[in-house]
């Protein structure tokens, strides 16, 4: 294929998988689902004749990224005009923590370092977001997600300094101390975040109108609330997974991969250590408070005890349990988180426990933390991992 | 004169900084004695020292001697840490340096969980050997109890011990020959594996013993999470001190205790823990490796 023949097969496939990505969601939406179904495939055989397409993806990585996040969010969107709330409810959830592992993943998978403090960071966009709406309830969700953002930026920068001049373990422990620190800080600034008790946003997040003008009065989807939380969640987790797909693969990105591996020899090529350092743990620290800011928004409320260390724990196991450093990882981590509490209830159904009993309610730390410890001794690369390395393994056959 | 001076505000805070100082400084001693051998910074370090104290207080009725119950507890520590160290930890050497982190923090996990399943979460009073009532002087309080100074002598007696054992015998010359250079110690005879095995197991000696006195404290109690605070203090003592400085663990300990009374004394005991971050961010900005390590480059 020429380079020419090869630019306008992609200008092509990429506008009709656009048209039809745009006409799955309008035509499911309002009912018409037979036309949903038919625009929905097309968007998938058009994205995936793209991304398939080995000479497509080195030419054109960015635009095989958009498409694979399009296509991601398009399956997703559709799904949640036939899930129930509650599925909706954890559907929300989990891409939002997905998105909080994308950040972990990215500075551990990049630049080599860890934190235990990501939890707090979460916390510290949930109590932004909280905050901003308790003193300006109209304020569009989008601003106050990109405050979320600046906020945990901001925090991470803060912490991150030290990061310019330490090493793995300092960092973990320094992030551990904000992790069990942050209830305190919580309770020194007690007027604004609600002391122990937390905050309630002044109104549940409704679909604005204009959009139910758009789609329709008659939406299912934007009719209750979780689905249309669930619509938002996903929408988010699809930009901050395209923004951190590019990431991983800028310029920025390789130089990090260059510090995990030899931190020498980036310094010798002209890599700034300190920089690079500080922007992975910012760039984290931002995801973090971006999913904290969405769980504000599908909670409808913020209580300090949410945010304490055992969820920092948490997200680390579901990090390193997905895959540590890749994408597909932290979205398994995410699907996992979503479903974990539906799993232990199985669990403890199954075995008879007392789900009311001390046992049932440690499981969950039980399990995770075993599995934590299997992983990293046993793959330490992750359920990715050994799917990555299984699919080796086929293809050499 | 005197009197006014003993019972004056600033004094107590001094005395009650020193009490909770000592504590950093335990652990803050725990976590450079295995740093120092194996290069890890043990994250469980205040679970494993938990379980040893449910151990020892908990499998005894509560009517038992209270110096046979933390005897069991130290015990139960020093197995607790042997094991870890054979089972977990020894297939982490020259693993990524964050292999050995998660890995920790994973059985920080497991050991908090286990133990709330079998203990349940909530707190547990445990006997206490002297009065925790202040002496009087001139019928004023000295923040001072008879409680207070054991925790003191306690932890006087479990440094010198330490320093004792490593100055002055052949095992403590060996445990310093296998941490600097274990190729060299190996061939001289050195039984590096075993040294790095006793290194955890006193080090989490001295982790229960520590959390004895913080659990036989009456407003902290005994909880499965009860030693995450005092292991982040600890652990913030340490990193300003250097984790590889025994002394400068102790010193920084008490400092940290003493300066942050009076930051909960004189401004809000919520600022505590944000001051001692803030200490944290600063020292480590100013001295990567600590205020007590000599500063030498990382070799790579």
């Amino acid at each position: 294929m020429g380079p020419r023949l090869m630019r306008s097969r992609v200008v092509w496939t990429t506008s009709l998988t656009l048209l039809a990505v745009l006409v799955s969601m309008f035509a499911t939406s309002s009912a018409r689902s037979g036309l949903g179904l038919s625009a929905f495939f097309v968007a998938l055989l058009g994205g995936g004749s793209l991304i398939s397409s080995t000479a497509i993806r080195g030419a054109h990585p960015v635009v095989t990224r958009a498409l694979i996040s399009l296509v991601v969010v398009d399956v997703t969107l559709l799904a949640t005009f036939r899930l129930s709330a509650t599925a909706n409810d954890n559907l929300a959830i989990g891409a939002a923590m997905s998105i909080v592992l994308l950040g972990l993943s990215f500075l551990t998978g990049s630049s080599g370092q860890i934190s235990l403090g990501n939890g707090a960071f979460m916390g510290v966009g949930a109590f932004t977001v909280a905050i901003w709406a308790n003193h300006h309830a109209t304020t569009p969700i989008a601003f106050v997600l990109v405050l979320a953002v600046i906020a945990g930026a901001l925090v991470g920068l803060l912490l991150g300094l030290p990061a310019t001049r330490l090493r793995g373990p300092y960092l973990a422990g320094m992030t551990l101390a904000f992790a069990v620190a942050f209830g305190a800080i919580l309770n020194l600034f007690g007027t604004w975040t609600g002391g122990d008790s937390g905050l309630q946003l002044p109104e549940a997040i409704y679909a604005p109108r204009w959009l139910i003008r758009i789609f329709g009065p008659g939406t299912s989807s934007l009719t209750y609330n979780s689905a249309w939380l669930a619509d938002i969640a996903v929408l988010v987790t699809g930009v901050a997974l395209f923004f951190m797909a590019n990431l991983f693969a800028s310029r920025t990105g390789r130089a990090m991969r260059l510090v995990r591996d030899n931190d020498v020899a980036a310094e010798l090529v002209g890599i700034s250590l300190p920089r690079t350092r500080v922007i992975a743990f910012v760039v984290s620290a931002a995801y973090a408070a971006l999913g904290g800011g969405l769980w504000t928004l599908i909670n409808n409320s913020v209580t300090p005890s949410t945010y304490g260390f055992a969820l920092s724990i948490t997200i680390l196991s579901l990090v390193v349990i997905g895959g540590i450093g890749t994408i597909p990882g932290a979205i398994i981590g995410g699907i996992i988180y979503a479903y974990s509490a539906d799993a232990i209830a199985w669990i403890t159904a199954h075995t008879g426990l007392n789900s009311q009993g001390n046992v049932a309610s440690q499981l969950n730390g039980i399990i995770f933390g075993g599995l934590l410890i299997l992983t990293i001794l046993f793959a330490p690369m992750g359920l990715a991992g050994i799917v990555r390395h299984w699919w080796a393994a086929r293809a050499r056959k | 004169m005197m009197d006014t001076f003993l019972t004056s505000r600033n004094v107590a805070d001094v005395l009650g900084g020193l009490t909770n100082g000592v504590i950093y400084s335990l652990v803050a001693l725990s976590l450079v004695l295995v740093w120092r051998s194996t290069r890890i910074l043990n994250f469980a370090q205040g679970a494993m020292a938990m379980i040893a104290t449910y151990i020892g207080f908990a499998v005894l009725a509560p009517t038992t001697n209270y110096w046979v119950s933390m005897g069991i507890a130290i015990l139960a520590g020093m197995v607790l840490g042997g094991l870890t160290e054979r089972v977990l930890v020894r297939g982490l050497y020259g693993k990524p340096e964050i292999n050995p982190i998660v890995a920790m923090v994973g059985f920080l996990l497991v050991l908090e969980s286990v133990a709330a399943a079998i203990w349940s979460t909530s707190s547990r009073g445990l006997p206490t050997p002297f009065s925790i009532v202040d002496y009087q002087l001139a019928h004023k309080p000295v923040a001072l109890s008879p409680f207070a100074l054991y925790e003191i002598v306690t932890a006087l007696v479990v440094m010198v011990f330490i320093a004792l054992l490593f100055q002055y015998t052949k095992v403590g010359l060996q445990l310093r020959a296998a941490a600097l250079a274990p190729e060299v110690s190996r061939l001289l005879g050195v039984r590096v594996g075993r040294m790095l095995t006793l290194g955890w197991i006193l080090s989490t000696a001295v982790g229960s013993i520590t959390a004895v006195l913080v659990a036989s404290n009456y407003f902290t109690g005994l909880t499965p999470t009860s030693m995450d605070g005092v292991f982040a203090f600890g652990f913030i003592a340490a990193a300003i001190g250097g984790l590889d400085s025994p002394v400068g663990a102790l010193v920084s300990g008490v400092a940290l205790g003493i300066i942050l009374q009076f930051v909960g004394d004189y401004l809000n005991s919520n600022a505590i823990i944000l001051v001692a971050l803030g200490m944290l961010v600063v020292s480590l900005m100013a001295r990567p490796n600590g205020v007590f390590t000599r500063s030498a480059q990382r070799r790579v």
